[in-house]
């Protein structure tokens, strides 16, 4: 009989994964203990106030994809979520004059019919087959991966029930879903539309957190993947959590604690402990073991395979195969401290367009050479931005008076010719404010304060391998039953007892938690 | 007899494609005229063997002995990477570049073979369909779906992991080498207005290995558009024919001020020149779906008139995937590629020339290209681009059922009598007569 010491399940990492899996096992009756290695719960979705009285969500920046499910089977706003509606996005010009999309859809048209009637014709029937895709693929997130090289009966039969929801999905959608999973987003938005800053600003969304540009086969899917966000049953309504995304963590975090489940900061775990083949708990980096019934990693499977357990406890070609999964991280963040808001030349002064985004994808060349830097190992010279003031939604992240800025940035290689140092992190930071200063003449005297936050240090600070942001990019050869590994996207791992759970398995990152809830309910089925 | 029914069939375009659909059909007993200009240069790509077996051709004749060594590299520092038929050579060569590489060529050409295999079952069929309801239809996809079983697992996650990568991945899995990735990673982009490092290049090699033996990643060449031009049993006239077609049916063809009438037509010609005339009786959506065919041409060909002798059959400039992305680099901004890569195949006194990316051709290219070869500019000769040689790129999302547009992979098309079977359907450009062939069969069966 198992002390009573023992824990039903280890879950290792307190990112919005890890938090999830654990709260979802808690509620179903289990012991459970969550293992962070840093002072607070989150992983990269945490909010830290850098600067003394201004906040910062440090690296992630939006919410929109977290499954609607999670948020009503948590109950997360009972444990203080809540988000806060980011209404629109304006992309200034090399002109002069700009592009925006507001909350209001009408609105939208109608500046949308300023550059190009046709394209306002477009736009509703694009944001129709957009809507209906994203519909279709829902399903598809909230399912176990089947895996088409097995023979195993229930594989074939979820192969078949998959066949078939594509089937009648009709001839025509079918289409579509082929066209945007092998696609490139310039060439999928070619189909449609004539404004270049239109395809820049919506082809921008299609590159985040890849290392691929707009003219890059592939990127078709991750404009859908951004698509399928869902608050309130609004699709692609980008939102602000109040408090930051540290505050979903810690609201995720709230809910595991009320079903029981035991939170430990300060945790750093050294190693998986593996007996016979199967995981028998943890070892702390204290030297302290832990044991549990099953060991769940939250990691990146690099983390997860190659640094918790040792090579000979795994399968040669599985160990070959997380190996060559792809990291790659390609963007950074700055994060600034303003005296008072930026004034945009194309639209001057301070208004309602500071309560949504600023995305700097002037046109599709601007962001298809920002990527050519990256591709030969340099930082965008000019990057592709996207602009927020969280202060400006969520007046408790800054002194009264004064505001936060984030800056999401791409792209940022990772692997940058000569490596990161000090002085390339601040020629990076510096490349940032000065294209925004180019928009917003003036800008930089309104900066107090910067942090400058690139893939090495997203790595450092979070254990993200290469500082990717989505625990390995969203690449077709890295999805569904092939995220992380062929034969091993169904949240179990060669280790009998060991389980994944973390944005590197299907379907992949973007604070979704869906990974998480997918590997708690596989967990339980085992019978845990 | 009036002039009305002289012909059952008329064949637009007298290439590879085309002649093969019309030896089909003439061999069903139809009375078929080709209309087209025969190209006389060598075809490439794999002639798969049914044809050769239906059309009892012979294949010491059509088939060109493929060189040995299959390719040569010049290296960086001097001397040169050649690659062999025979594995063993291949490795002894690679060995002197890279150890590790060498280490792993056989391995990677075996497995390469086995995939290429898979696409050689998929190309000698209609595209399988995927939206079907018949029981026939059906059967056929789950025979497809179990040859890919039968040859395992690592076979199938071959399969599902490569196809959709990109070729710069692929030989980064593999090998160090950047003269080896480079010669190797150059098919990978054949006529697509894309790099090396673009989701779907892998794809991409692998259709231009079907054919190949193992460790030869260059296609076969042949000589089928001149045997088959010069074959009786098929009418051939030179011109360039539209296709007339009232009430969205095919009635004939108009060569010149000629007006030739037969029930049937196909068309290998591009399918957007095809549909261009018949738009007022296709639907919208039909039109939209061709007009969105990517088909950027982006290869220029041409010629060099040789003075003396070289010491290669192929040469390929093509130094590392770098030097293929930043070649791309250019074109991607509509520019031609300042260090482009140029591949020569010898034949008959002469180089033919494959040089990319080229949107256009201009004498600096061809000054670029003389240096690149070593010759005099004068006696490069560059062709002025005549659309996409496959009238639609190798793209993920323009083969298989996708291919011409989605919906119609199936030869048929909206105008009734009218049917395509040139390069831009299924299995497209680079396999010879395989679309004539599938066009032929399903005629056959619906006419």
């Amino acid at each position: 009989m198992a002390s009573p010491r023992t824990y039903d399940a280890i879950i290792i990492g307190g990112g919005h994964n890890g938090l999830v899996t654990a709260a979802y096992l808690a509620r179903a009756g289990k012991k459970v203990v969550v293992l962070e290695k840093r002072p607070r719960v989150g992983g990269a979705a945490v909010t830290e106030e850098i600067f003394p009285g201004f906040k910062f969500t440090m690296f992630s920046y939006v919410v929109s994809l977290l499954r609607p499910e999670i948020i009503r089977d948590l109950d997360l706003p009972r444990h203080g979520l809540h988000v806060l509606p980011l209404e629109s996005t304006v992309t200034p010009m090399e002109n002069g004059d700009y592009f925006a999309a507001w909350g209001d859809h009408d609105e939208t048209r109608r500046e949308l019919y300023r550059h190009s009637p046709r394209d306002a014709e477009a736009y509703d029937e694009y944001g129709r087959l957009m809507h209906f895709m994203a519909q279709a693929v829902k399903p598809i997130l909230a399912m176990v991966p089947p895996d088409p090289t097995s023979f195993d009966p229930r594989d074939l039969f979820a192969l078949l029930r998959l066949g078939k929801h594509f089937r009648g999905l009709g001839a025509e959608r079918l289409h579509a879903l082929m066209k945007l999973m092998t696609m490139s987003s310039a060439d999928f938005l070619d189909e449609w539309f004539e404004t270049d800053v239109l395809k820049a600003t919506k082809s921008a969304s299609g590159i985040i957190g890849t290392f691929l540009g707009p003219r890059s086969p592939g990127t078709a899917y991750v404009l859908l993947h951004h698509y399928m966000g869902e608050l309130d049953g609004v699709f692609r309504a980008w939102g602000f959590a109040k408090g930051g995304t540290g505050a979903v963590s810690e609201s995720i975090a709230s809910a595991a604690r009320g079903f029981g489940a035991e939170i430990r900061c300060d945790a750093p775990v050294a190693r998986v402990l593996v007996k016979g083949g199967r995981a028998t708990g943890v070892a702390l980096e204290n030297g302290d073991e832990i044991a549990g019934k099953v060991v769940v990693s939250g990691l990146d499977p690099r983390r997860s395979f190659l640094d918790l357990i040792e090579e000979k406890d795994l399968p040669g070609d599985f160990v070959a195969d997380i190996k060559r999964f792809k990291f790659r991280g390609s963007s950074g963040k700055v994060n600034l401290a303003l005296d008072a808001l930026p004034s945009f030349t194309c639209m001057p002064g301070i208004g309602r367009q500071h309560r949504g985004a600023f995305s700097i994808s002037p046109s599709l060349e601007y962001v298809e050479r920002a990527y050519d830097d990256a591709k030969y190992g340099e930082f965008s010279r000019r990057p592709y931005m996207d602009i927020v003031f969280p202060s400006m939604i969520d007046p408790g992240m800054a002194p009264p008076g004064k505001h936060v800025m984030s800056i999401f940035v791409q792209y940022a290689p990772y692997n940058l010719n000569g490596g990161w140092t000090d002085a390339k992190r601040e020629a990076f930071g510096d490349a940032v404010v000065n294209t925004v200063e180019g928009f917003a003449p003036g800008f930089k005297s309104r900066i107090l304060h910067r942090q400058v936050i690139t893939p090495l240090d997203i790595e450092r600070i979070t254990g993200l391998s290469e500082g990717n942001i989505f625990q390995g990019e969203l690449a077709l050869h890295q999805l569904f039953f092939m995220r992380p590994a062929a034969g091993w996207a169904k949240f179990r791992t060669p280790v009998r007892a060991y389980y994944q759970c973390g944005a590197g398995t299907h379907p992949g990152g973007g604070i979704m938690g869906a990974s998480g809830r997918l590997a708690a309910l596989a967990i339980l089925g085992d019978g845990v | 007899m009036s002039a009305a029914n002289r012909w059952d069939a008329i064949v637009v375009g007298a290439d590879v494609n085309g002649l093969v659909a019309a030896q089909y059909l003439a061999r069903a007993g139809r009375r078929v005229l080709v209309v087209g200009d025969a190209d006389a240069r060598v075809d490439i790509g794999w002639v798969p063997p049914p044809i050769t077996r239906e059309l009892k051709l012979d294949v010491e004749v059509i088939g060109l002995a493929q060189a040995d060594p299959w390719i040569v590299a010049p290296l960086d520092g001097g001397g040169r990477l050649e690659l062999w038929r025979d594995i063993a050579k291949s490795v002894e060569a690679i060995r002197r570049v890279s150890p590790a590489d060498a280490g792993k060529w056989a391995e990677f050409s075996t497995r390469m073979r086995r995939l290429a295999g898979v696409l050689e079952a998929l190309y000698v069929e209609a595209a399988p369909d995927i939206e079907t309801r018949e029981i026939g239809e059906l059967l056929h996809l789950a025979r497809v779906g179990l040859h890919v079983r039968r040859l395992g697992k690592q076979t199938m996650i071959d399969l599902l992991r490569i196809l959709p990568m990109s070729i710069a991945e692929l030989l980064d899995d593999w090998f160090e080498n950047d003269a080896l990735k480079g010669l190797l990673g150059a098919v990978g982009v054949w006529h697509l207005r894309q790099g090396p490092r673009a989701a779907g290049t892998a794809f991409n090699f692998l259709h231009h290995h079907v054919g190949s033996r193992t460790g030869v990643f260059r296609p076969p060449r042949s000589r089928l558009t001149q045997t088959l031009a010069a074959r009786p049993g098929v009418e051939l006239r030179r011109g360039v024919a539209t296709i007339v077609a009232t009430g969205g049916r095919a009635t004939g063809v108009r060569l010149g001020n000629e007006e030739i009438a037969a029930p049937l037509v196909v068309s290998s010609a591009d399918p957007r020149t095809t549909f261009e005339h018949l738009e007022p009786q296709l639907d919208a959506e039909f039109v939209r779906a061709v007009g969105n065919i990517k088909r950027r041409s982006i290869v220029a060909r041409g010629t060099v008139q040789l003075e003396r002798p070289v010491d290669f059959t192929t040469l390929c400039v093509a130094p590392s995937l770098d030097h293929l992305e930043r070649a791309h680099d250019d074109a991607k901004y509509g520019r031609i590629s300042a260090g482009p890569y140029v591949e020569a195949v010898a034949t008959d006194g002469r180089l033919d020339l494959h040089v990319q990316y080229a949107p256009t051709a201009d004498q600096a290219l061809a000054e670029r290209v003389a240096e690149t070869l070593g010759v005099s500019a004068g006696q490069v000769r560059l062709e002025p681009q005549a659309g996409h040689l496959y009238h639609g790129e190798l793209t993920l999302d323009q083969i298989l059922f996708m291919r011409p547009v989605p919906g119609w992979s199936r030869y048929r098309t909206p105008i009734e009598g009218l049917y395509l079977c040139g390069p831009g359907t299924h299995p497209g450009g680079g396999i010879a007569g395989a679309a004539g062939r599938n066009a032929a069969r399903v005629i056959l069966k619906e006419t």
